[in-house]
């Protein structure tokens, strides 16, 4: 995996550069890189776990298939680090995403966007997950609380809105890379919020800008791509 | 009253060690559920006098109004001390799932600490990863460092006889022996305490 197919033919720098970008390690890593650093859930790389999952069975048969016919055993388990190094990219991956679900799951169960990104497997997790905490809750608290106090979400009958639901701090500090310029952002002065605008006094991340920034004005330029979290 | 034995529950979680259970405080527990329906109580005979006198309950704001509103207010403190002592423990409790739950059973002295519902969801919510790995195909359990090497050495720290199986060969793991294994065979024995990584 260490090239999309194995391909070892040298290619010309400039290339090379193109091609380690569009690897499927790459977009791996990059995918793991984000999810560990966002705050919030971020939409499920369905194409890509599965492209993933299936390279890394080949290069298991493969590395199977060496250690049998008595190969050089270095040639061995430097394929077998590499197969070591996908699959633990790979778990790490799912293992941030489940975490983050088990962290926020009355939230994103609530929000149509969040509840988007998991992927089907995530969703019958989360649904599982909520079942057995509303009956561990229920059961010790709930049920033992007098009317109208006994729901899970608001503190009382009389509440307005849901409560009780811990949400993502999406005000959060990120480091993030910039790869394609992103639209100008018209901040304000906390730079919590930003509007698409055409100011003149506007924030635009040009192609290779490092910045520290609060993560909410740009997640739409994360989940286009625009920006990395580092 | 009003919170203070909510509080005293709420303090006790938050001053044991992070990531550590203290034994589930059933007597606590159980004082701050009675008063929340004390509260409970004096809230519904200052509504029912209020509404003896003809006041309209959603809007009048004489003393009993206020004293009503001091119950309802001590009643969701209370509520919120109760969900987070609960919730709190639940997530220390999903922990424990995911670094032991799949394979194994609790050891006694954490066993001892959760109440009867803690444990019927330790073992629920195992079930559920459990079911999520399987429809995955992949254990998203193992590996939770970064490889550095496909073997290491490992100090057996426990007694675990000859009843470990290991891919290319079966060893006899004396106390105190050192072993040099392929690093998936001896993560869940690092995980469970049996063994331990030298990096040395």
């Amino acid at each position: 995996m260490a090239s999309g197919a194995g391909d070892w033919s040298s290619s010309p720098i400039d290339d090379y550069e193109t091609l380690i970008s569009t690897t499927d390690v790459e977009l791996l890593k990059r995918a793991w890189r984000n999810e560990k650093a966002s705050p919030e859930i971020l939409p499920f790389q369905d194409a890509l776990v599965k492209r993933a999952k299936e390279q890394i069975q080949l290069m298991e048969e493969t590395v199977d298939e060496f250690e049998e016919s008595g190969h050089d055993p270095l040639i061995v388990s430097l394929y077998q680090m590499d197969l070591d190094r996908a699959q633990f990219l790979l778990r790490s991956y799912l293992r941030v995403r489940l975490q983050k679900i088990e962290k926020f799951m009355f939230c994103i169960w609530k929000n149509d966007t969040y509840r988007d990104r998991l992927s089907e497997e995530e969703k019958s997790f989360i649904e599982s997950c909520i079942r057995v905490i509303e009956k561990h809750l229920d059961e010790t608290v709930l049920s033992k609380l007098p009317e109208n106090y006994r729901d899970i979400l608001k503190q009382s009958a009389i509440s307005e809105e849901d409560d009780m639901v811990p949400e993502p701090q999406l005000d959060t500090f990120v480091v993030a890379n910039c790869k394609r310029a992103t639209r100008p952002l018209y901040l304000d002065s906390n730079r919590q919020s930003a509007v698409f605008d055409n100011r003149d006094d506007y924030f635009q991340m040009v192609p290779g800008d490092l910045c520290i920034i609060r993560y909410k004005p740009f997640r739409e330029e994360l989940i286009n791509g625009n920006i990395d979290l580092v | 009253m009003h919170g203070r034995k909510a509080y005293q529950l709420v303090k006790e979680f938050a001053s044991g060690e992070k990531g550590q259970l203290k034994p589930f405080n059933r007597e606590l527990f159980g004082r701050v559920l009675e008063e929340c329906n004390e509260h409970h109580g004096a809230l519904q005979s200052l509504i029912r006098k209020m509404q003896e006198e003809g006041l309209d309950v959603q809007t009048a704001r004489n003393a009993d109004h206020y004293g009503a509103l001091i119950h309802h207010l001590s009643l969701t403190r209370n509520k919120r001390c109760l969900m987070a002592y609960m919730y709190n423990r639940a997530e220390i409790i999903r922990v424990l799932a995911w670094k032991v739950g799949l394979l194994h059973e609790l050891p006694e002295e954490i066993q001892e600490k959760l109440s009867d519902s803690e444990e019927e969801y330790f073992k629920d919510h195992a079930k559920t990863l459990k079911s999520y790995m399987s429809q995955m195909g992949l254990d998203v359990n193992v590996d939770m460092v970064p490889p550095k090497d496909p073997y290491i050495k490992v100090r057996v720290l426990e007694d675990v006889g000859g009843g470990i199986i290991l891919s290319d060969k079966s060893a006899n793991f004396a106390r105190h022996s050192m072993h040099f294994l392929k690093r998936t065979d001896a993560e869940q024995y690092i995980a469970r305490g049996l063994m331990e990584e030298l990096t040395s």
